[in-house]
């Protein structure tokens, strides 16, 4: 299993870089981990309502939330998502989240 | 020479599935798969081939693992489906779970080594055969049966449910009216020329493409529709792990939808396997001798709409850019001229790829294997050096991938090799360069 080192921190992730468990993820994870996704500094209050929607949406439902309903709640324009995560929704968002990597065409 | 020992792979949907075999399963199994199912195809294949090797040359797998003899197609073959013939079904589980690997892994049934065999067989047909057996004794990566299991529950690939699906549609309609003001996604409109139907991940995670789709048929002035139901995804990794009974579930499904709707044609978005599950895979399983509605990959929409001048095409797109042919529909349907038709139409600076057309290779992760999920990621993209190499020759900036596995296998592709590409479907370049009538345009 890959290991991945994280401002001092070592994670099990998979081969796309996906955390393998969800309780091993913290805040820290994701700021460290937004500079290989593609965003400098600090992440926003925003990025942070988009993690933890995607978080509490996972821990309930146990799968990714439709991009609709992401944008629907948070009321974020899709452009948005992509401005913020420039690697997407599921490859960006939901990575930083802690979450598995979504199964299907993706 | 030793071989080169294989790194170990940790995949539930193997290593857990095969504690459940027994021998006299595993023979049971094998027999019916090789005496109800491929019988008389199966020995044609076996009796032909000559094992002249003509094969390897023509895998990007083999090519890009240094001519390995176990990554050619024969050798594939070899280790799996000849092993299982002389044996006489009597293997174990851990053959079992091996041939999975091959099978579902590290072969794209990609058909490009069937077009350099003397003598045409079909490879694929024989690593789909593999799968076969091996789905059929539960053996499967476990991310690609996530996806089979959302088929068989939802009918679509990434468990997303009516209302979503509805409200999804309505949203990217709205969207799309910020470019252009009478953009519309028509649901469920009887008798309309044209059904379109799309695959899962674009609803659920890259609803752009909806938008997207909403201004080009709009601008176009198509008359197009949507359902609303069961049907609209057109996906089916079914067809890929060797579950040919949901693979027909769904194919079904997609055809009930247009005819529900009456339309004249279903049109679909830019995916090579679900164009290949539609027209051939699906209705052949079905027994029906050609598709019963005719079928339209976007390639050929785009062409035609461009051709005839239903879309103008204003300032081109400018950085140099390349283009990636889906084996599906390239290979499979010879839309090769099609496509360059309309990267040229669109661009001014289209830097072709050698090989190309049928010659060109596949993106590793078609035919399932992305869908084996992250366990296998390292694999596929070792297995595509060529691919790399093959951009990089270009010199392009951009690459445009008309199917969504080879968007996301090169995605992949372009970061393992640092190529610093960028990956777009066509779609997503049409919109930037696309007229929009005066009349037609948001304020």
């Amino acid at each position: 299993m890959p290991e991945l080192e994280l401002g001092g921190n070592t994670y099990e992730v998979d081969e796309d870089g996906f955390l393998q468990q969800l309780d091993k993820w913290n805040p820290q994870f994701a700021q460290d981990y937004a500079p290989l996704e593609g965003i400098d500094g600090e992440l926003t209050e925003d990025h942070w309502k988009l993690i933890n929607y995607i978080r509490d949406y996972y821990e309930e439902y146990g799968i990714a939330p439709m991009i609709r309903k992401l944008c629907k709640d948070c009321k974020f324009k899709l452009k948005y998502i992509y401005e913020m995560f420039p690697s997407g929704p599921a490859k960006g968002a939901c990575k930083l989240a802690g979450l598995s990597k979504p199964t299907g065409c993706v | 020479m030793a071989e080169p020992a294989r790194s170990i792979v940790v995949d539930p949907g193997l290593d857990e599935t095969i504690k459940k075999l027994t021998p006299e399963r595993i023979e049971s199994t094998i027999k019916k798969v090789l005496t109800k199912e491929a019988a008389a195809r199966l020995k044609v294949y076996m009796q032909t081939c000559v094992h002249c090797g003509l094969c390897a040359e023509a895998c990007h797998f083999y090519l890009s693992h240094d001519k390995d003899p176990r990554f050619s197609p024969v050798g594939k073959v070899k280790q799996t489906l000849w092993e299982i013939v002389r044996k006489k079904g009597k293997v174990d589980g851990e053959f079992i779970k091996n041939c999975s690997r091959i099978a579902h892994t590290e072969c794209n049934v990609c058909r490009r080594c069937s077009m350099y065999c003397p003598f045409g067989i079909d490879m694929a047909y024989l690593l789909l055969l593999v799968r076969r057996i091996c789905a059929q004794l539960g053996v499967v990566p476990q991310y690609l049966q996530d996806t089979v299991n959302s088929h068989a529950v939802t009918l679509n690939q990434m468990w997303v449910k009516q209302d979503e699906w509805i409200d999804t549609l309505q949203w990217q309609e709205e969207d799309a009216q910020d470019e252009v003001k009478n953009a519309r996604i028509p649901l469920d409109v009887e008798g309309a020329e044209i059904m379109y139907s799309v695959i899962g991940p674009e609803p659920k995670f890259l609803a752009q493409l909806l938008g997207n789709i909403s201004m080009i048929m709009t601008v176009a002035g198509m008359d197009w529709t949507m359902p609303s139901f069961d049907g609209w995804d057109n996906s089916n990794m079914a067809m890929y792990s060797g579950d040919f009974e949901t693979m027909a579930r769904v194919e079904r499904k997609h055809y009930e939808a247009a005819f529900k709707l009456k339309a004249k044609k279903i049109v679909m978005g830019e995916c090579g396997h679900a164009f290949r599950g539609a027209v051939y895979d699906g209705s052949k399983w079905l027994s029906w001798k050609q598709s019963p509605v005719p079928v339209i990959h976007a390639i050929q929409f785009y062409y035609e709409l461009i051709r005839d001048g239903k879309i103008k095409i204003g300032k081109k797109f400018e950085k140099p850019i390349t283009v990636q042919d889906p084996c599906n529909v390239v290979r499979g349907r010879g839309l090769g001229e099609m496509l360059r038709y309309i990267m040229n139409a669109v661009c001014e600076d289209f830097r072709d790829v050698s090989p190309r057309f049928e010659h060109n290779y596949c993106c590793a992760a078609g035919g399932g294997v992305i869908n084996c999920g992250p366990p296998w990621k390292k694999s596929r993209v070792e297995g595509n050096r060529v691919k790399a190499e093959q951009f990089k020759a270009t010199g392009a900036e951009v690459v445009v991938t008309p199917c969504h596995n080879c968007h996301s296998g090169i995605e992949d592709i372009v970061d393992y090799y640092n190529l610093g590409m960028h990956v777009k479907f066509f779609s997503e370049i049409l919109v930037e360069v696309m007229e929009i009538p005066e009349d037609m345009k948001a304020e």
